[in-house]
């Protein structure tokens, strides 16, 4: 047992000499303009799921599903997110590539998250990622109707598309 | 000497699994509006000046040092770094609890010229710092770059030079 122990605790020693050897000589992979590995995003991805889940409220959208609630997400999109996370119609952005994880691209690939759970995502950020916090910069109901318009965005109904189109330059 | 390798196989197969099953079970903490504690901040800029200063090792700022260059790279900076790392007088207008973006104009910064370089055409992995090679030739990122290190402290001259124009 007390060889166990030993061995055990000679574990300890070798990781941690490891770990800061690692981070102290500057060994720590930072550069942002690679894509994570498939293995990596796919264990993220799955980690920041089930954080989510276990932490967003579990309730449906309280604002009416209505075109006007779609409108209105849909202006704050085109507004403040379309940056990184790609215009409905429009190419992907290339901006939301060059972070580390990247920007998902609603537009083309949806999303896995539940309207309450976008909802809590646009509120409180994404930590270690470029997802800001915006729960200071909008209002709950803003951050419901945008999370509606997130949830069908690839799918969206032509009244609603026609009426956030950005009007004609003149 | 079973018992040892035993002991040792044991703790590090679990060193390594325990943090893995933490995440996949959805305990971390994701939120981005809540501060990383201090010796988590710490440790973790220290690791990234080391890969940085690893990184940018052998570049070298091939510009000579002029007002121009300020003046050049003070514009850029309003234009896309304000948002999120402030100007003198003003705060950023993005709040980024976890990773912070540094406010230069409050804290200057500890990053040489060259590693500053680095930084802007690689970007930062996991925080809000995107790489921005694609966007400005190297010579816009030396300008740039030499605006953050003087941004306290700027000729008169450039701070007048740079300011958004009232009409």
């Amino acid at each position: 047992m007390k060889k166990f122990l030993v061995g055990s605790l000679c574990a300890i020693t070798f990781l941690a000499i490891v770990l800061a050897a690692y981070l102290g000589l500057g060994f720590m992979d930072v550069a942002a303009d690679q894509r994570p590995s498939a293995r990596e995003a796919g264990f993220m991805t799955a980690s920041l799921e089930a954080s989510v889940r276990r932490r967003a409220p579990q309730m449906q959208n309280p604002l009416a599903s209505s075109d006007d609630t779609l409108i209105a997400g849909g202006k704050l999109y085109l507004n403040d997110c379309v940056g990184c996370h790609g215009e409905p119609g429009q190419p992907p952005s290339d901006f939301g590539a060059t972070f580390y994880p990247p920007a998902p691209q609603f537009p083309s690939a949806g999303t896995q998250f539940s309207e309450a759970q976008t909802f809590w995502v646009a509120k409180n950020g994404i930590r270690m990622t470029g997802m800001s916090p915006q729960g200071s910069s909008y209002s709950d109901s803003q951050l419901w109707s945008l999370a509606a318009f997130i949830s069908r965005v690839r799918n969206l109904p032509p009244a609603v598309v026609k009426a956030i189109r950005p009007p004609p330059s003149k | 000497m079973k018992n040892f390798i035993f002991g040792f196989l044991t703790t590090f197969v679990l060193i390594l699994i325990v943090p893995l099953t933490y995440l996949r079970l959805g305990a971390a903490e994701v939120r981005g509006d809540v501060r990383a504690p201090s010796w988590e901040r710490r440790l973790m800029q220290f690791a990234l000046h080391a890969a940085v200063r690893r990184n940018a090792q052998r570049i070298q700022n091939p510009l000579p040092h002029s007002d121009e260059q300020l003046v050049a790279g003070g514009k850029m900076y309003l234009d896309g770094c304000a948002g999120c790392h402030g100007t003198p007088g003003r705060p950023a207008r993005i709040h980024i609890a976890y990773a912070p973006p540094p406010e230069f104009a409050h804290v200057g910064t500890p990053y040489s010229e060259s590693e500053l370089f680095w930084v802007v055409k690689h970007g930062i992995r996991r925080t809000g710092m995107s790489a921005y090679a694609s966007f400005y030739s190297d010579q816009q990122v030396w300008q740039l770059v030499e605006f953050v290190q003087q941004m306290n402290n700027l000729p008169p001259a450039v701070f007048d030079a740079i300011q958004p124009k009232r009409r």
